[in-house]
C-alpha cells in the first residue's frame, strides 16, 4: 500500500524538505485521527484534511507551499507546518475555524495526509509505514481525477464565496470553468491575510 | 560697487554673492561669441556672461553674479516685493558682470533673458530690463525657458551627454527625456512644487528663510531618527504632493511643534549641547526633526521613483538632477543609490549651477542664438506657464 | 560604469535549480521564466527587490502595498473570468536578497504562451510596408481585416476589464498578449506570415487600481490609443475598432467613451498659457 504515498515534487521547495502526500477513500477511523491531533499527540503529526473540500491537486499544493514558505519565514500562525497547511486552505483568517471546514472530522470519509519532512527522521519509509498502520482506508491515487470524484464542489464554492462561478460540468459551464474555479481558489490561498 | 538699498525687509536680504570662475579668462578676440543671461523668475536676480570660442573648444563661463530677496521666517516673498529688489539690482549687477567678465558692450552678440516660467511680476523686472539694454545696444533679443536653461547649463557642467533630467525647485518638478529636438515631459507635480511644500512647510515650522528653507530643513532632518507616516503619491510618473503638506502640517499642529516659539527653542537647544541628549522625548513623540526627516525621505523617495521610471522607459543611465533642490544632499545620495543599482550615474550640479543663475540663461540663449533663434520685441512678453516641451531644440540633432 | 547586475533572488528561489531566468528588469521589477508549484507547466515570476534607496521602512510599507495591490486586481479579474494570467503564489515580505532579511516581494503567475501584440503588429505592419504593394484588392482588404478584428477584441477585452471593476495604468500593446492557440491556422493562410489568432489576454498589473470612474477608464484608453498611435502607424487608421469592441463590451462604455470625448487629453495636469503682459509701469 505504500506505493500510493507520493512524494509530492514542488520545485522552489527549500531543501531539503520534502512532502508526502496520501490520498484515501471509505476512511473508518476519522474520529480515532482526529482525537490523535486533539490530544496532541507528536506521532499524529499530519495535515489530516477531509479530502472532499480539495478541489485539484493545484488548490492542495498551493496550500502546502503557502504553509511551508511561511514556515521557512518564522510566520507560522499556528502550532507547526501541519497545522498551517489545513490553516492555508482556509482564505479566511480563523484557525479554528479552519480546522472545522477543512480537517479530519468523525464523520470524514475521504481523507488527504500531507508530511513535510521537518526532521531527518521523517523518511518516506517512515511515512508510509506509519501511515499504512493508522489509516483505516482504501488508498487511492492523489490526481485530478480521483479528487474531482471526491469533492464537494458546491461547499468548497460557499466557504470561498465564489458561488457565482460556474461549477465544472454543469450544463451551462464553459472549458474554462475548471481553470477559473481553481485559480480563483489558489488566488485566495496566496492572499489570505494581505 | 555701492549696493542700492532695498526696502521690504533690508535686514533679511543675503550678502552679495561674488562671483567665481570656471576655468581662466580667455583673452578677448572675435574668435568667440558673448552672451549676456539674465534671471529673475523668482527671488533671485542672477547675471551671467558666457563665452563660446568659434573654434568649438568648451563655452567658458566669463561672470556669474547673483542676489537673493530673502523674506523673514514664517513668511513666503510676495511678488511685488522680489520685483522691486530685481528692479533695484538690474542695473549694479549687468555693470559689475560685464566688469568682471572684462568684457565690453561691443563684444556682446545677444541678450538672453529668461521669458517663463516663474512669478509674473519679477519675470517682468527683469524682462523690461533685457529689452532696454537690446534696444540701447542693439543686440539681439533671445527669449529663454527658465527650464531649458537648467538642462541645457546641466549638460555642459557635467557632461552628462543625454541624461534623464529631474528638474525639481520651488516652482517646478519634472522628469524630462530628450527626444527628437523636444526636452519631453515624462513625468511632473500634479499640483504644487517639491521646493514649494519644502518651503511652506519650513513656513509652518518658523524656519530661516536664509540661504534658503530647504537648505535648513535638511540640516534640521540630519537630527530626525523617527519615520513618519506620510500620503506617498506616484501616479504613473506623475506626482503629487499637496496631500503630503496638508498631513504633516496637521501633525505639526497636532502635536505643537509649529510656530516661532517651538523655533526659538531649537535654535536655543542648538547652542546647548548637553540639553539636546536629555531632550529625548521618552514617550517617542515625533519632534520637529523628525517631520522634516520623514518629509524629505517621503518626497524625495517620490522624485527617484519617477526618474527610475522614466530611465527604464527610455533606457537611458544617466541621470541629470538640476534646480534648487537639486542642492540637497539627501537626494543626490538617494539617486546614486538608484543610480548605482541600474549600472548608471547620477550628474548633479553644485549650487552655483542649480540653484538660478544668469549664466544658465546665456548657455541655453547662446545655443539658440547659434541656431538662428530670435525673439522679436513684438513676441518678447513673458508668460508664468512656459511649458519645456514647447521649446524646439533646434541645437541638438540626435 | 559599472556592469549592471539583478539583485540576487528571494527566498525559495535563490536555490531554484535550474535557476529563474531573467526576461526583463523594469523600474519596480524584474520578471523572471520558472516553473510553477508543478514542474511540468511554466511560470512568471515578479520581484519586487527591495529599493536601498528609500527608507526602509517606507521601503517595505510600497512594496507590499503595491505587490499586494496587482495581485488582489488579478485574482480579481480571475473570478470575473477576464483573461488575465492567475496568481499562483506570493509572498508581500521575501527574505533573503541582498540586504540581510528582506529580499522584496514576490508574485508567481500563471505563464502566458503567445505573443505580446506589439510585436505582433510590428512584424504585421513590417511586411505591409515592404509587400503591400503586391496584394491585389482583395487580399489587401482580408489583411486590413485581420487587424480591425484584433482591434475589436482589444476593445472588448478592455471593456471586461473595466467592468470587472479594475483599470490597468499602464496599457501599452506590450502589455497585451495573445495566447497561443492549440493549433494555429492563420499564420500559414496570410502571406504575412504573421497570426493575429489567440485569446488576449492583459498583463503587468503593477500599476493598476480598483476603479469604476470614467476618468480613470478613459485614462486607460487614452493611453492605449495614444501608445497605438505612435508606434503602430499603420494600424492607427483602424483605431475605431477598438473604440468599437469597447463601445460593446459593457454598459459604462459609453459614458467613458463621452469622456474621453469630452476631454482628450485627461493625463496632464492642466497647462493654460496664460500670457502676462509684461510692460508694467515701476511701482
Amino acid at each position: 500500500m505504500a506505493s500510493h504515498l507520493e512524494t509530492l515534487d514542488i520545485p522552489h521547495l527549500p531543501e531539503p524538505l520534502s512532502v508526502y502526500v496520501a490520498l484515501y477513500r471509505d476512511v473508518q477511523n476519522a474520529a480515532f485521527l482526529r482525537q490523535q491531533l486533539l490530544s496532541g499527540n507528536k506521532e499524529f503529526e499530519y495535515a489530516f484534511i477531509d479530502a472532499s473540500m480539495v478541489f485539484s491537486r493545484a488548490h492542495a499544493t498551493a496550500a502546502i507551499f503557502r504553509a511551508i514558505n511561511d514556515y521557512k519565514n518564522d510566520r507560522l500562525k499556528s502550532h507547526n507546518v501541519h497545522s498551517e497547511i489545513v490553516f492555508a486552505l482556509n482564505p479566511a483568517n480563523n484557525i479554528a475555524d479552519s480546522f472545522r471546514k477543512f480537517g479530519v472530522t468523525d464523520s470524514t470519509k475521504d481523507l488527504l495526509a500531507v508530511k513535510v519532512s521537518v526532521s531527518p527522521e521523517i523518511t518516506r519509509d517512515s511515512v508510509a509505514a506509519h501511515l499504512e498502520a493508522s489509516v483505516q482506508g482504501t488508498p487511492v491515487p492523489f490526481d485530478d481525477q480521483t479528487v474531482s470524484e471526491i469533492s464537494d464542489v458546491a461547499r468548497i464554492k460557499k466557504v470561498f464565496k465564489l458561488g457565482a462561478l460556474p461549477s465544472p460540468g454543469d450544463k451551462n459551464s464553459g472549458p474554462n470553468a475548471k481553470r477559473q474555479l481553481e485559480m480563483s481558489l489558489v488566488g485566495a490561498i496566496a492572499l489570505r491575510g494581505s | 560697487m555701492t549696493l542700492p538699498e532695498v526696502t521690504g525687509h533690508p535686514i533679511y536680504t543675503a550678502a552679495y554673492e561674488s562671483s567665481f570662475f570656471l576655468g581662466s579668462i580667455i583673452s578677448i578676440s572675435a574668435a568667440k561669441m558673448i552672451a549676456i543671461g539674465m534671471e529673475g523668475s523668482a527671488n533671485k536676480i542672477g547675471i551671467g556672461i558666457m563665452s563660446h570660442p568659434k573654434d568649438g573648444s568648451p563655452p567658458q563661463v566669463l561672470a556669474n553674479i547673483r542676489h537673493t530677496y530673502v523674506s523673514p521666517p514664517g513668511e513666503g516673498f510676495l511678488p511685488k516685493d522680489v520685483a522691486r529688489h530685481h528692479r533695484a539690482w538690474v542695473v549694479n549687477l549687468v555693470k559689475g558682470a560685464l566688469k568682471e567678465a572684462q568684457v565690453s558692450v561691443e563684444e556682446v552678440d545677444c541678450i538672453c533673458f529668461t521669458q517663463g516660467p516663474g512669478m509674473g511680476a519679477p519675470l517682468q523686472a527683469v524682462a523690461i530690463a533685457a529689452r532696454m539694454l537690446s534696444l540701447l545696444w542693439g543686440k539681439a533679443l533671445i527669449g529663454v525657458n527658465h527650464c531649458v536653461g537648467h538642462i541645457e547649463m546641466g549638460r555642459l557642467i557635467t557632461g552628462a551627454t543625454n541624461p534623464v533630467v529631474l528638474y525639481v525647485s520651488g516652482g517646478n518638478t519634472q522628469v524630462i527625456a530628450y527626444s527628437s529636438q523636444r526636452y519631453r515631459i515624462f513625468g511632473e507635480t500634479l499640483d504644487i512644487a517639491v521646493g514649494n511644500c519644502l518651503d511652506r512647510f519650513a513656513r509652518t515650522l518658523h524656519i530661516s528663510n536664509d540661504p534658503f528653507p530647504g537648505y535648513n530643513i535638511e540640516q534640521l532632518a540630519k537630527q530626525g531618527k523617527q519615520l513618519v507616516d506620510l500620503p506617498y503619491v506616484v501616479k504613473g510618473m506623475d506626482v503629487s504632493f499637496s496631500g503630503i503638506l496638508a498631513a504633516i502640517d496637521s501633525l505639526a499642529a497636532t502635536l505643537g511643534l509649529g510656530g516661532e516659539e517651538r523655533a526659538r527653542e531649537d535654535a536655543e537647544r542648538a547652542s546647548n549641547v548637553e540639553q539636546t541628549s536629555q531632550d529625548k522625548d521618552s514617550d517617542n513623540k515625533p519632534t520637529r526633526a523628525d517631520l522634516c526627516f520623514s518629509l524629505q525621505e517621503t518626497v524625495y523617495a517620490m522624485l527617484v521613483e519617477i526618474t527610475e521610471r522614466a530611465m527604464a522607459h527610455v533606457g537611458s543611465k544617466q541621470v541629470l538632477i538640476v534646480g534648487g533642490v537639486g542642492s540637497n544632499e539627501r537626494l543626490q545620495e538617494m539617486m546614486g543609490i538608484m543610480a548605482r543599482d541600474r549600472g548608471g550615474s547620477v550628474y548633479a550640479t553644485d549650487e552655483r549651477f542649480c540653484i538660478d543663475n544668469g549664466i544658465m540663461i546665456a548657455q541655453a540663449g547662446m545655443l539658440a542664438y547659434q541656431s538662428g533663434f530670435r525673439t522679436p520685441l513684438k513676441d518678447s512678453s513673458c508668460t508664468q506657464r512656459f511649458r519645456t516641451d514647447e521649446v524646439h531644440v533646434k541645437w541638438r540633432e540626435d | 560604469m559599472a556592469e549592471y547586475k539583478p539583485p540576487a533572488l528571494p527566498a525559495p528561489f535563490n536555490s531554484t535549480n535550474p535557476a529563474p531566468e531573467l526576461l526583463t528588469q523594469g523600474a519596480e521589477g524584474h520578471l523572471y521564466k520558472t516553473f510553477s508549484l508543478d514542474p511540468s507547466i511554466p511560470a512568471a515570476l515578479k520581484v519586487r527587490p527591495s529599493k536601498p534607496y528609500r527608507h526602509p521602512i517606507l521601503d517595505r510599507r510600497l512594496t507590499r502595498q503595491r505587490i499586494i495591490q496587482e495581485a488582489r486586481c488579478l485574482a480579481k479579474l480571475v473570478r470575473e473570468g477576464v483573461s488575465v494570467p492567475a496568481v499562483l503564489a506570493l509572498d508581500w515580505e521575501g527574505q533573503g536578497g541582498d540586504e540581510a532579511g528582506w529580499g522584496g516581494a514576490w508574485l508567481m503567475m500563471e505563464w502566458i504562451d503567445g505573443p505580446v501584440v506589439r510585436v505582433v503588429l510590428e512584424q504585421w505592419e513590417a511586411w505591409m510596408k515592404k509587400n503591400a504593394s503586391s496584394l491585389d484588392a482583395a487580399q489587401l482588404e482580408q489583411e486590413n481585416a485581420r487587424v480591425k478584428a484584433l482591434l475589436r477584441r482589444i476593445g472588448k477585452a478592455l471593456g471586461g476589464l473595466h467592468k470587472a471593476g479594475v483599470v490597468h495604468g499602464d496599457l501599452t500593446t506590450s502589455n497585451l498578449m495573445l495566447r497561443l492557440p492549440a493549433e494555429d491556422t492563420e499564420a500559414k493562410a496570410s502571406p504575412t506570415g504573421v497570426s493575429t489568432q489567440g485569446e488576449v489576454v492583459l498583463i503587468d498589473f503593477g500599476l493598476a487600481s480598483q476603479s469604476v470612474q470614467d476618468e480613470d477608464r478613459a485614462v486607460d484608453l487614452y493611453v492605449l490609443e495614444r501608445a497605438i498611435g505612435s508606434t503602430h502607424p499603420r494600424s492607427e487608421p483602424f483605431m475605431e475598432e477598438l473604440v468599437h469592441g469597447y463601445r460593446e463590451s459593457h454598459r459604462g462604455a459609453i459614458s467613458t467613451l463621452k469622456r474621453l470625448e469630452d476631454n482628450p487629453v485627461p493625463l496632464s495636469p492642466p497647462s493654460p498659457m496664460t500670457m502676462t503682459e509684461c510692460f508694467l509701469p515701476y511701482g
